[in-house]
């Protein structure tokens, strides 16, 4: 499978926010790369500065310093030229719409209203055949994720962002979405960033997984994940599988060990 | 110009898009008021001198303090009046609220009184209602309790129900029964949405009392005013329109104040916009619940006319009603009086209120995208909203003239302000998640209001709409009670002055009876656009 879409590359990136009053720092000199096509997972303790990544890259935020470039454009630039899909923890439909049109709203975004053969191969793709008419209210929150996901690979974007898209949901169904995911991406091949808290997750789906440390939020290890795909469940059985949730594991409880170094020494 | 939209709903600090998101909203707020203030002086010295529609601010003051004795010694008593029907009035509600809550059976059928209650035309109630009162204060003090009933009792039967069911679980538990619960549990849960209820029951109250001065009483602003009108009194009738405003507002606040302070922790409740409460499913149950309501007010009827013992020549009871419109020799002539005059208020009032629904709406879009204007002029627009407009009828008639337009500008003016803020706060709690969604991909300003700020209004507005019903059949029979001569306010003063009782009876009748099925449409329409739109928010 020929893979497509954009590289990533953050370099040196830190945000600030203003708090009540004070500031807080949520990022300090992240660096990370993505290769074209590729799918990397972040993963970090809560209120890393995670989310806070994925909408920089996503050129929902701007970073107050260092650099993302995507093969020459910056997200800014990626998002004005419509080339990003995003998916959040909540899904974020529009109720009064239904299936077929909340998907069909990134096309109507991206000025390709009738391109209704992209809707049904998406609604295909997701597994939601016959349910082309439900409303976000009637549809389990799993089929509801489903939905979103189609809507951000509706408009063939070179870059998909997913912020916690299954956290919400329960251990099996989210199972199910992460073999879905994994079967999508490995079908269409598009850069990938997975936000995500559960590191076996990140360990399934992922060629690349990267862990922050806490706040302010920064790479401290990368761990690359070379099993063959496609992945199934037997995986998550087999003793490799579990050395490498050690390995990430082992990583993060580090990582949330340096919060009291950083905090010592700034350097 | 996502920018915009984008600076709206999110603030990083930095992203400082214009000079004026930095100033601080009590400085634009009074630098917009010193502007209309000059503009007001500006053009009633120039385009409208002496023509009798708009009198300068600076007259205004002068004529205030040199009447000043006889200004404040009736705004005294109106705002005296104002305060007893306050008392009795929401004592009244929060009793049947609490009565409601407890016997859960006579909910319905006290919920249809209330209705019916704020649905009446209080204009041309009044002068029956002086049958009973004689000439004093009771009128305008009934008047104003009456004002005050529906939303208090609202607002108060919201504030039972909200409380946590497991506090109530824990009454339960220990074999107590609802009325522990009540006295435990929901009369404490109860305070901040009955202090919401209360805070609007202020400019009602006002409100009332003055509507019941309009019609005759020896002191107080209403007739004051009317007597100035037909002076052509400008000034004097700008002071009093401004003293209501500054003491109708004033209540309002100082309620506000007092909530904020007795329970800081309770988010600010608005009871304009509490969603309708559902209808219980089942054939039986909807007859029932058409029925029971019915029934209760024709009994209500029939018990007010029996225990105040008025003489028949006044007192009409229902069937004296169904009598006049279809029996009666006469019937065909009331009825082709009586609806074609519904028909042109109708028409003018729902023209209004399109006007300044649409108006509203605009406006609120216009404020989500452009966030320091609309820093500068919600909090003008919030207070606004609290003004009994209806009390500052006589000003519009002034500067609008007397005809159809005048009740159309009164409805417009009325339904504005209190639309506008319901549906841009509505607008402003769009989900951050569809606005990410929107922005992803670019999408303007055009799209963001058509694919989220204007669906996501849509409850708000219904929310408005089903209370601006009544309220703009109101503020339109006044217009023509008071000023314009025709449709069926006018039908009710010349009935009046001909102690005609009969046309008076059936006018009121027919218009509460518009002004409940309208509620109740509204009410249909709202519940299925919440069940489509955002299940599990109905009550």
């Amino acid at each position: 499978m020929a893979r497509r879409g954009a590289p990533v590359d953050v370099v040196g990136v830190g945000r600030t926010f203003a708090l009540g009053g004070g500031e807080v720092e949520a990022l300090r000199g992240l660096d990370m790369h993505v290769p074209a096509g590729g799918f990397t997972a972040l993963i970090g303790p809560s209120g890393c500065g995670k989310s806070t990544a994925l909408r920089l890259v996503a050129g929902l935020d701007a970073p107050d310093e260092g650099t993302i470039d995507m093969d020459g454009a910056s997200p800014d630039q990626m998002r004005r030229g419509q080339r990003i899909g995003v998916a959040f923890q909540d899904p974020s439909l529009l109720p009064w719409r239904t299936v077929s049109t909340n998907i069909r709203l990134a096309l109507e975004l991206v000025g390709r209203r009738h391109d209704t053969k992209a809707v049904s191969d998406l609604i295909e793709l997701v597994g939601l055949q016959g349910f082309e008419k439900a409303r976000p209210a009637q549809l389990s929150g799993g089929m509801r994720q489903r939905v979103a996901i189609a809507r951000s690979l509706v408009t063939e974007p070179d870059l998909l962002l997913l912020d916690e898209p299954f956290g919400a949901l329960d251990a099996l169904t989210r199972q199910q979405l992460n073999d879905e995911l994994q079967r999508i991406w490995t079908a269409r091949g598009t850069t990938t960033i997975l936000v995500t808290h559960s590191i076996p997750e990140a360990v399934y789906v992922a060629d690349e997984v990267l862990v922050m440390s806490p706040r302010p939020g920064r790479v401290v290890a990368h761990h690359g994940i070379d099993f063959e795909r496609p992945r199934t469940r037997e995986l998550l059985l087999t003793d490799r599988f579990h050395a490498e949730v050690e390995a990430v594991s082992a990583s993060l409880h580090r990582s949330e060990g340096q919060v009291v170094q950083l905090d010592t020494d700034p350097s | 110009m996502s920018d915009t939209a984008q600076a709206t709903a999110k603030a990083p600090v930095r992203s400082g898009a214009s000079g004026l998101d930095r100033v601080p909203p009590r400085v634009l707020s009074a630098a917009v008021g010193i502007a209309v203030l000059a503009l007001w002086e500006l053009l009633a010295r120039t385009v409208y001198a002496g023509s009798y529609r708009l009198s300068p601010p600076t007259l205004v003051v002068v004529d205030f303090f040199e009447y000043r004795d006889l200004y404040l010694r009736n705004l005294w008593h109106s705002t005296k009046t104002a305060a007893w029907g306050f008392l009795w009035g929401n004592l009244a509600a929060i009793a049947l609220a609490g009565v409601a809550s407890i016997i859960p059976v006579l909910r319905r059928s006290i919920g249809a009184v209330a209705l019916t209650i704020f649905c009446l035309p209080f204009i041309a109630v009044a002068p029956i209602l002086r049958l009973i009162t004689g000439p004093g204060n009771g009128t305008p003090i009934t008047l104003s309790a009456l004002a005050v009933f529906f939303t208090t009792y609202v607002a108060a039967l919201l504030g039972f129900d909200t409380a946590p069911g497991s506090a109530l679980d824990v009454v339960r538990s220990f074999g107590r029964g609802r009325l522990a619960a009540f006295r435990r549990v929901r009369l404490r849960a109860s305070v901040p949405a009955m202090i919401a209820g209360l805070q609007i029951a202020a400019p009602a109250a006002f409100l009332g009392a003055v509507v019941g001065e309009f019609t005759g009483a020896r002191s107080g602003l209403g007739i004051l005013t009317v007597r100035a009108l037909g002076a052509l009194h400008t000034e004097r009738i700008w002071v009093i329109a401004l003293m209501s405003t500054i003491v109708a507002t004033g209540g309002y606040m100082v309620i506000g104040a007092l909530g904020r302070w007795l329970c800081p922790w309770a988010p600010a409740l608005d009871v304009g916009a509490v969603p309708a409460a559902r209808q219980e499913p089942g054939l039986l149950n909807r007859l029932a619940a058409l029925l029971a309501p019915i029934i209760v007010v024709f009994v209500f009827w029939y018990a007010f006319l029996w225990v105040f013992q008025i003489k028949p020549f006044f007192a009409k009871t229902p069937l004296d009603v169904w009598a006049e419109l279809f029996t009666n020799a006469d019937a065909a002539e009331t009825r082709s009086s009586v609806f074609g005059a519904l028909g042109t208020t109708m028409w003018t009032t729902s023209l209004g209120y399109v006007a300044g629904l649409i108006g509203a709406v605009v406006t609120a879009v216009v404020f989500v995208l452009i966030p320091w204007l609309e820093r500068a002029l919600m909090p003008i627009a919030v207070a606004l909203r609290s003004i009994p407009i209806i009390v500052t009828t006589p000003v519009i008639i002034l500067f609008v003239g007397r005809g159809l337009l005048t009740t159309t500008a009164i409805v417009a003016v009325m339904s504005f302000f209190p639309t506008l803020v319901n549906c841009y706060a509505a607008m402003n709690r769009t989900p951050e998640g569809i606005l990410d969604v929107l922005r992803s991909y670019d999408a303007g300003s055009a799209a963001h209001v058509r694919n989220a700020y204007l669906p996501t209004a849509v409850p708000a507005l219904l929310a408005s709409a089903r209370i601006a019903v009544p309220t703009s059949l109101l503020g339109a029979t006044v217009a023509e009670w008071l000023a314009t001569g025709d449709g069926i306010g006018a039908v009710m003063v010349i009935a009046f002055t001909r102690n005609d009782y009969n046309v008076l009876w059936v006018s009121v009748a027919v218009l509460t009876l518009v002004a409940v099925i309208g509620y109740w449409l509204v009410a249909a329409l709202e519940l299925r656009t919440l069940e489509r739109m955002a299940p599990g928010t109905s009550r």
